[in-house]
């Protein structure tokens, strides 16, 4: 069960990263998004992974750890109000430069050549 | 329990929720508002500076909750130096922002004051993971205030802004996971307790934590080579956020100071000093860079925001060394450092303003409206700034100079230190002296003239770069004593023992 | 007091002093001389105390913590300086009256001059090294400002900025170097250092701190190689020259090693730097100066010339040459201040300084011609004069130095060569200037007498140098041994101020010296040839290059590492924390605790594939944004199904409903804008980043596995002893949220609201068009608002109000409260935009979300500070038990009110938040309504 939990976390963790590096609003604000997925589930599995333990006094013999599910209830709330600003924000981009491209229109480009690749190309 | 520790928090809280209902009412009103409000949280700020400075820790702890159980805020003297510097801080820009920067959207006074809420609650609290939510409280706040302004010139700074704190945020909560899965516990009393005893693979998980943290705070800081967003951010955002934006920088700066001398203190065991000896060098380079890119800008803001990174590697080295000495060095030019950038953050907006379609830009162009008020101000700034006599930067550099032991170190800090300014001082002539000298004749289009609030603001807060050396006794009393305070971590454990209200300790 | 006085006095008055600026020129100047006479007047009772060889010392402390302190001291040395420094002070400032023209800034003037005065009096009188230190680096600053007086020359600026460098930068070395000797000492205080001389030359970082001590006086006393500031500091007005570069700005440097003799010199090191160094910069001066066609140039380049005899007679490290040193810094700032004010009449009255122009100015003004010429001839070292005297000293020390071999003779050659070419530049002064055929077409013809005033400091000064060459014991004989005694740190070598030593080798070399000057000036014009072949240096358009090469080099620098590539920032914040998570990772390794695996059920195996896949999935289809947003919301619902697997049925609700909010945004926001990303970076940076992202996720996949197998144990025991009897409710995760933690749900709640607010305020007045089809190419469904969806829509908002109600109330106890209860019904009110669109949805539902968010946030602040009453701290939550009628026995905790802040909140937030989106679009069915907020 943990090594599937871990590889679970692993893998959002990883497509997460992955997206951010990408050099358009959308799919950073998707990895984003996967990353946070990540996260969540890392820090709310610091309390360790409990069955049918949930922490509601006089439903169960044992109960799971309380406090991270409380931290990763604050985390997923505070997780969305970013999501939605840097959406908007990728929006805003959008309007103002014609273009979704992280690093917004030419005067914004890179003056270093081997950078180039990465910033030009609508 | 003392209900003054929730002031900071609670009176910019009401006066943000009080903005946010009052997005009708005349602009004068919300103005006096929200300047009363910033004034009260600077009164309550005072008032804590004076209780904390008889050496004590007050605790409050929310809902009654005996710490480590509950969250609680903890005042000692470096979150009350922390509270003054920023309310002060806060004051003058704020001032700075009613001569007209705030105008064209009427949340700002709301962002900026949930902004302070955000940094005061990040000042005072006592628990790891409420750190971290006053982090994301003054980060939205930032976002939103960084877009203040309109135009299309912030918006890929701010998405830049945004973006890397974001990945930062989800950082700081793969730490306190790691952390937290081995200690079992967020306040930080408690981890100072528990992080000693820590062993086996645990040393590994809370280790990684606690440098992956580190980065998330150096990320804060700006240090190198995360201190790149930095200078199109800051120098493309509204003076006044700008300005504001200095102690941004610190509030990095101070939970290093808070986690890495509490909780990976002298006394963490296997795990103590985590992390510092990465620090003196990277704080050396950041320096570097700073200097370096003080020297290319082409603009007076850029320059200031450059200089913004030189004083966070100014700071980081002595505090990396670790010496008493070097902490209340570093306090002082704290101090002084963000309250000098502030200020000339606030001067170069002016001078943009006077100089037509030249703005800021470091080019000849025709005389300057006011040419005299504001070189006076730049230069009263650039010699903070650059660290030169008589102003407050110079004793800060001093103080830092002379915390350094003799050897390799010393070596290290004193050339770069030295050198970084000469080289500073060099960029601050070259730039005064084409911005307020090389003028050519040529017609600018009138510039409303510089109106009172705006030109007090911007004054006053360069000028509390000569009031501190007035009162740089007192100043340096008060961070000696808390460079000693913070290096005696035992006494901060002690607040777990503070008996709660109804209680009979 | 009085030490203080003297000192804070200028500053006073250059506070005063504009405010006289509108009485006129003699007004200003009359207020401006009111300092420098009470601080003459304060030094005078003094006097009897220093000839009874003591001193004066007044001390106040200030910083001890940095051994700073606000300590003055008052011996020989330091009233020899100060008199000068006042003395000369008062001259300019009567000179400067007249040299000014009445529109020229005046206040500004007088107020830098004073400034500086002060700073240079701090210098000579400051008991405290640090002390000294700052008002060291205060005269480079107002110096710098001085010689910028005329901001509009373009010379101007770049000579002030280049003595800046040069002086403040020494002035840096120097800091250094004092602070080393503090370390060593152990104090500051000039007593304890100069009383702690042989330990200083004792200790191991002697070295490093004379070298650093000396790179700030050469550099302020422009030695070779920094003399090259000096000559371009000429662009100041004359007063500023005269005062700057005859007694004080470059005597600091002098100051400074007459002022440290006892502490450091007598070593080899110090001979050799200082001696050598002298010897460079006298001989270069000299020679230089013949050369220049400027006046004020010939007159700079000869002030180097002198300071490098000084210096080497401070270098040769016997008494009497220390003497003589101290004797020559009086005569050279007498008369060549006067020069330089004669050099100023001359410019004023004839328009240029060039020398190949003025000429025969003798029939124009013989009186100032005569003062020049007794001033010039000091200056050449003509007998019966002044500079006869000490240079006559200087000769004879030159011959005194014991060196090695044929070396010994190199002083005294090059002190007669000095000579020679001082005479010879001192001729050509007199000679090209006043005789020498007639003026070239002058600016101003005829040239005449200055105003009578205006020589009155010159005749002062030339009166002297008169009188001092005539009766030096008279004239100086007390005062210059009360500073050389000074200076030795007490005895004193026996020495005579005569005229006439008698026929002896300096004589001798001072004939030659002055026959080979008139010589050499008779054949100039092969001198000239010769060094015509030479190009001359601007070191100014030097200095200019290299600042210009240093900021294009940090220029491309900076823009190479800062290239605005948010892409490049992420891969550096991304691989600092791999990196520094790497090490104890790896020691780590794959690390199975003692708790090991528990096994896997089938259900959850498939989901977690599930999950992998998908997530994977939307990674390698991400430009299909279409599909890589349906991978997400499959991804995010099964993460609800994992939280809700591992008993977190709070966790799976919320986790679900801010799911479902996200999607809707993301779908609005791909709605404006493209369907597809395009392909833009190459394969070797995609690989590269797939192996960053490949190690992360190992690295968190390793992380996991051994905190999961590892035993734990936590704070939680309390929180779940706790909850019912101090929190009231059995929901133990709603009670943290709302009790035991609630303050971080209201910094919480607070993000949401400042995050919808900022949203707002950042869409207001922004438009988007999208564009015209899907990804496909078909074009949008015409009919903005589907009627089945609106039809079973609406009646789904009461229940879905209803259903939320009861998911709030049971919150304390069950799964539900505030966060998922909020959210729901944000949901339903979104149904009903989508549904039936904005504006029909706003005219039932008339809620301005600003003050919703502000009524949520008001609620859970004043639920807070109701415990404020009952004397508890903030948040503190009470309790007690009702029955309902459908919820049945019940629970009312004030943390409801709080809970009921959290729902108002969230509804608030969401919808702004939803709503500004989807107000975006001008083309869309909605208008946006003219509300501002």
């Amino acid at each position: 069960m943990e090594l599937v939990f871990a590889l679970v976390i692993g893998a959002l963790t990883s497509s997460g990263v992955y997206l951010i590096l990408r050099a358009r609003t959308f799919p950073v604000v998707v990895g984003l998004t996967l990353l946070s997925y990540g996260v969540n589930l890392f820090l709310f599995s610091s309390g360790r992974l409990a069955t049918g333990q949930q922490p509601i006094i006089g439903t169960a013999a044992s109960y799971a750890d309380p406090l991270p599910q409380a931290l990763v209830l604050t985390a997923i709330v505070i997780g969305f109000a970013m999501t939605a600003f840097v959406v908007v924000l990728s929006l805003r981009n959008l309007a103002d430069n014609e273009d979704d491209h992280v690093d917004g229109k030419q005067p914004y480009k890179s003056p270093a050549p081997e950078e180039e690749e990465e910033v030009t190309g609508k | 329990m003392n209900h003054w520790l929730t002031a900071p928090v609670l009176i910019p809280l009401l006066g943000g929720i009080l903005q946010a209902f009052m997005g009708y009412a005349p602009i004068s009103l919300r103005r006096t508002l929200a300047l009363a409000t910033t004034f009260l949280m600077l009164v309550s700020a005072i008032v804590l500076l004076i209780m904390a400075n008889d050496g004590s820790y007050r605790i409050y702890a929310f809902g009654n909750w005996q710490p480590p159980f509950g969250i609680v805020l903890v005042l000692d003297r470096l979150a009350a130096l922390m509270l003054v510097m920023t309310a002060v801080l806060a004051l003058f820009c704020h001032v700075f922002s009613i001569g007209g920067a705030d105008e064209g959207n009427r949340q700002f006074h709301g962002l900026f004051l949930f902004q302070l809420m955000g940094l005061n609650i990040a000042f005072l609290t006592g628990d790891l993971f409420n750190l971290f939510v006053a982090f994301e409280v003054l980060l939205i706040a930032s976002y939103g205030l960084l877009m203040h302004g309109g135009g299309t010139v912030r918006t890929v700074p701010g998405l830049h802004y945004v973006v890397l704190n974001l990945i930062g945020s989800a950082v700081f909560l793969i730490s306190v996971g790691m952390i937290y899965s081995v200690t079992g516990t967020l306040n930080m009393a408690d981890l100072a307790v528990k992080v000693p005893q820590i062993s086996g693979e645990g040393l590994s998980i809370v280790k990684a934590g606690g440098m992956m943290l580190l980065v998330v705070f150096g990320l804060k800081a700006a240090i190198l080579p995360l201190c790149f967003w930095l200078p199109r951010a800051y120098s493309k955002a509204t003076a006044p956020v700008a300005a504001l934006f200095a102690v941004m920088t610190k509030v990095g700066i101070y939970a290093i100071l808070r986690v890495y001398l509490l909780i990976f203190g002298d006394d963490a065991g296997k795990l103590a000093n985590l992390g510092m000896d990465w620090l003196f060098p990277i704080a050396l380079a950041t320096l570097a860079m700073g200097v370096i890119g003080a020297l290319g800008s082409g603009t007076l803001k850029t320059l200031v925001a450059w200089q913004v990174i030189i004083s966070v590697g100014t700071l980081l080295a002595p505090i990396a060394l670790g010496s008493e000495a070097g902490l209340s060095a570093a306090l002082f030019y704290l101090l002084s450092t963000t309250w000098t950038v502030g200020g000339l953050f606030l001067v170069s907006e002016l001078v943009a303003n006077q100089r037509g379609s030249a703005k800021d830009r470091i080019i000849t162009a025709p005389k300057m409206q006011s040419r005299t008020f504001l070189s006076v101000l730049f230069l009263v700034g650039a010699v903070a700034a650059a660290g030169l006599p008589p102003l407050s930067g110079f004793f800060g550099k001093v103080l830092i100079l002379q915390s350094a032991e003799a050897g390799t170190e010393m070596a290290w800090l004193w050339s770069v230190l030295l050198t970084g300014s000469f080289l500073t001082v060099i960029a601050y002539s070259r730039a005064g002296s084409i911005v307020f000298w090389r003028t050519v004749d040529g017609h600018l289009n009138k510039p409303d003239p510089l109106n009172g609030r705006v030109s007090v603001a911007a004054g006053a807060l360069t000028a509390l770069a000569i009031a501190m050396v007035v009162l740089a006794g007192p100043i340096m009393a008060y961070t000696d004593a808390t460079a000693a305070q913070l290096h005696n971590a035992d006494a901060y454990i002690e607040i777990l023992q503070t008996p709660m209200v109804g209680e009979d300790s | 007091m009085s030490l203080p006085l003297v000192v804070l006095l200028p500053f006073l008055g250059a506070v005063a002093a504009p405010l006289f600026a509108q009485g006129g020129r003699t007004a200003i100047a009359v207020a401006s001389s009111v300092p420098a006479l009470i601080a003459l007047a304060a030094l005078f009772p003094h006097w009897e105390t220093l000839a009874d060889g003591g001193v004066v010392l007044h001390s106040y402390e200030w910083l001890p913590a940095m051994g700073l302190s606000f300590s003055f001291r008052l011996d020989g040395l330091s009233l020899l300086f100060a008199l000068l420094i006042l003395i000369i002070g008062l001259l300019i400032i009567l000179y400067a009256r007249y040299y000014l023209k009445a529109y020229e800034n005046v206040g500004k003037f007088y107020a830098l001059l004073l400034c500086f005065k002060g700073s240079m009096l701090g210098i000579v009188l400051s008991s405290n090294l640090l002390l000294m230190m700052i008002f060291w680096e205060l005269t480079s600053l107002t110096s710098f400002l001085l010689i910028s007086f005329w901001t509009h020359k373009q010379d101007a600026r770049r000579g002030a900025r280049m003595a800046l460098a040069v002086t403040g930068g020494g002035g840096l070395a120097l800091l250094a170097g004092i602070l080393i000797i503090g370390n060593i000492v152990g104090s500051f205080e000039l007593d304890d250092v100069l009383a702690a001389g042989d330990q200083i030359k004792a200790h191991a970082m002697y070295p490093v701190a004379l070298t650093l001590v000396l790179l700030g006086a050469f550099t302020k006393s422009a030695q070779f190689p920094f003399h090259f500031w000096l000559p371009h500091a000429m662009q100041a007005p004359t007063p500023v020259s005269a005062y700057l570069h005859s007694a004080t700005m470059v005597k600091a440097g002098i100051f400074l090693m007459a002022r440290l003799y006892p502490a450091l010199a007598g070593t080899e090191q110090w001979f050799y730097m200082v001696s050598f160094t002298g010897m460079a910069t006298l001989l270069i001066g000299a020679y230089v100066a013949m050369f220049k066609h400027d006046l004020k140039g010939l007159l700079a380049h000869s002030t180097v010339s002198h300071l490098g005899l000084i210096t080497l007679l401070f270098g040769m490290g016997t008494q009497l040459a220390a003497v003589a040193a101290v004797f020559h810094v009086i005569n050279h700032a007498i008369f060549k201040a006067s020069l330089f004010m004669a050099a100023g009449i001359i410019d004023h009255e004839t328009g240029t300084r060039d020398m190949r122009r003025i000429n025969g100015l003798w029939r124009y003004m013989p009186h100032t011609a005569t003062l020049a010429m007794v001033a010039a001839s000091s200056m050449a070292g003509v007998p019966l004069l002044n500079g006869f005297l000490s240079k006559e000293m200087f000769f004879a020390e030159s011959l005194e130095l014991n060196l090695p071999g044929l070396i010994a003779w190199l002083p005294p050659i090059v002190a007669t060569l000095a000579g020679i070419f001082a005479v010879a530049y001192s001729a050509r002064f007199i000679h090209d200037v006043f005789f020498n055929g007639k003026p070239v077409d002058l600016p101003i013809y005829p040239p005449h007498e200055p105003p009578r005033y205006m020589k009155i400091p010159v005749e002062i000064l030339v009166f002297a140098c008169i009188m001092v060459g005539l009766f030096p014991a008279v004239a100086v004989g007390p005062l210059l041994f009360l500073a050389a005694s000074a200076t030795l740190g007490g005895e004193v070598p026996e020495y005579t101020l005569a005229i006439f030593h008698g026929f002896n080798l300096p004589l001798f070399m001072s004939f030659v010296a002055f026959f080979g000057g008139l010589l050499m000036y008779s054949q100039r014009q092969r001198f000239f040839d010769f060094h015509a072949r030479f190009r001359e240096i601007d070191e100014k358009a030097v200095f200019e290059n290299i600042v210009l090469r240093i900021v294009d080099l940090a220029n491309s620098v900076t823009a190479r590492l800062e290239n605005g590539s948010l892409q490049r920032y992420a891969l550096l914040l991304l691989v600092s924390v791999i990196a520094v998570a790497a090490m104890p990772l790896l020691d780590l390794g794959i690390f199975v605790g003692e708790n090991g695996l528990s096994p896997v059920d089938a259900p959850t195996a498939i989901a977690a594939a599930v999950l992998i896949l998908c997530a994977f999935a939307t990674a390698g289809l991400h430009r299909q944004r279409f599909y890589a947003l349906v991978l997400l919301s499959v991804v995010g619902l099964v993460v609800a199904l994992a939280f809700a697997r591992f008993s977190a049925p709070d966790l799976a609700m919320t986790q679900l409903s801010v799911e479902v909010v996200t999607i809707v945004l993301l779908m609005l926001a791909i709605y404006y804008m493209h369907p597809w990303t395009p392909v833009e970076t190459p394969l070797k940076r995609r690989v590269r980043d797939i192996a960053i992202a490949g190690v992360a996720g190992i690295g968190m996949t390793l992380v996991t596995l051994a905190m999961l197998t590892q035993p734990f144990s936590s704070i939680s025991e309390f929180f779940l002893a706790n909850s019912k009897p101090g929190g009231g409710g059995t929901n133990v995760v709603n009670v943290i949220l709302v009790d035991f933690r609630g303050f971080d749900t209201l910094g919480e709640i607070t993000v949401l609201a400042i995050a919808a607010l900022g949203i707002y305020a950042m869409l207001k007045d922004t438009a988007l068009t999208p564009p015209p089809s899907d990804g496909a190419g078909h074009a949008w469904a015409r009919d903005a608002h589907p009627l089945m969806l609106s039809l079973i829509a609406r009646p789904m908002l009461p229940l879905a109000l209803m259903v939320s109600a009861f998911i709030f109330l049971r919150g304390h106890n069950l799964p539900g409260g505030g966060f998922i209860a909020g959210l729901i019904t944000s949901i339903a009110l979104i149904l009903q935009y989508i549904a039936s669109g904005m504006e029909w949805t706003e005219d039932r539902i008339r809620l301005r979300y600003h003050n919703v968010i502000g009524l949520g946030l008001l609620f859970a602040t004043v639920a807070g500070l109701g415990s404020f009453a009952f004397g508890y701290p903030f948040l503190t939550s009470t309790f007690d038990y009702i029955t309902w009628p459908v919820v049945g026995k019940f629970e009312v905790a004030s943390a409801l009110i709080f809970d009921l802040g959290v729902y108002l909140a969230v509804i608030g937030a969401t919808l702004l938040s939803l709503v500004t989106v989807g107000r975006l679009s001008p083309h869309s069915a909605i208008r946006p309504k003219q509300e501002g907020a």
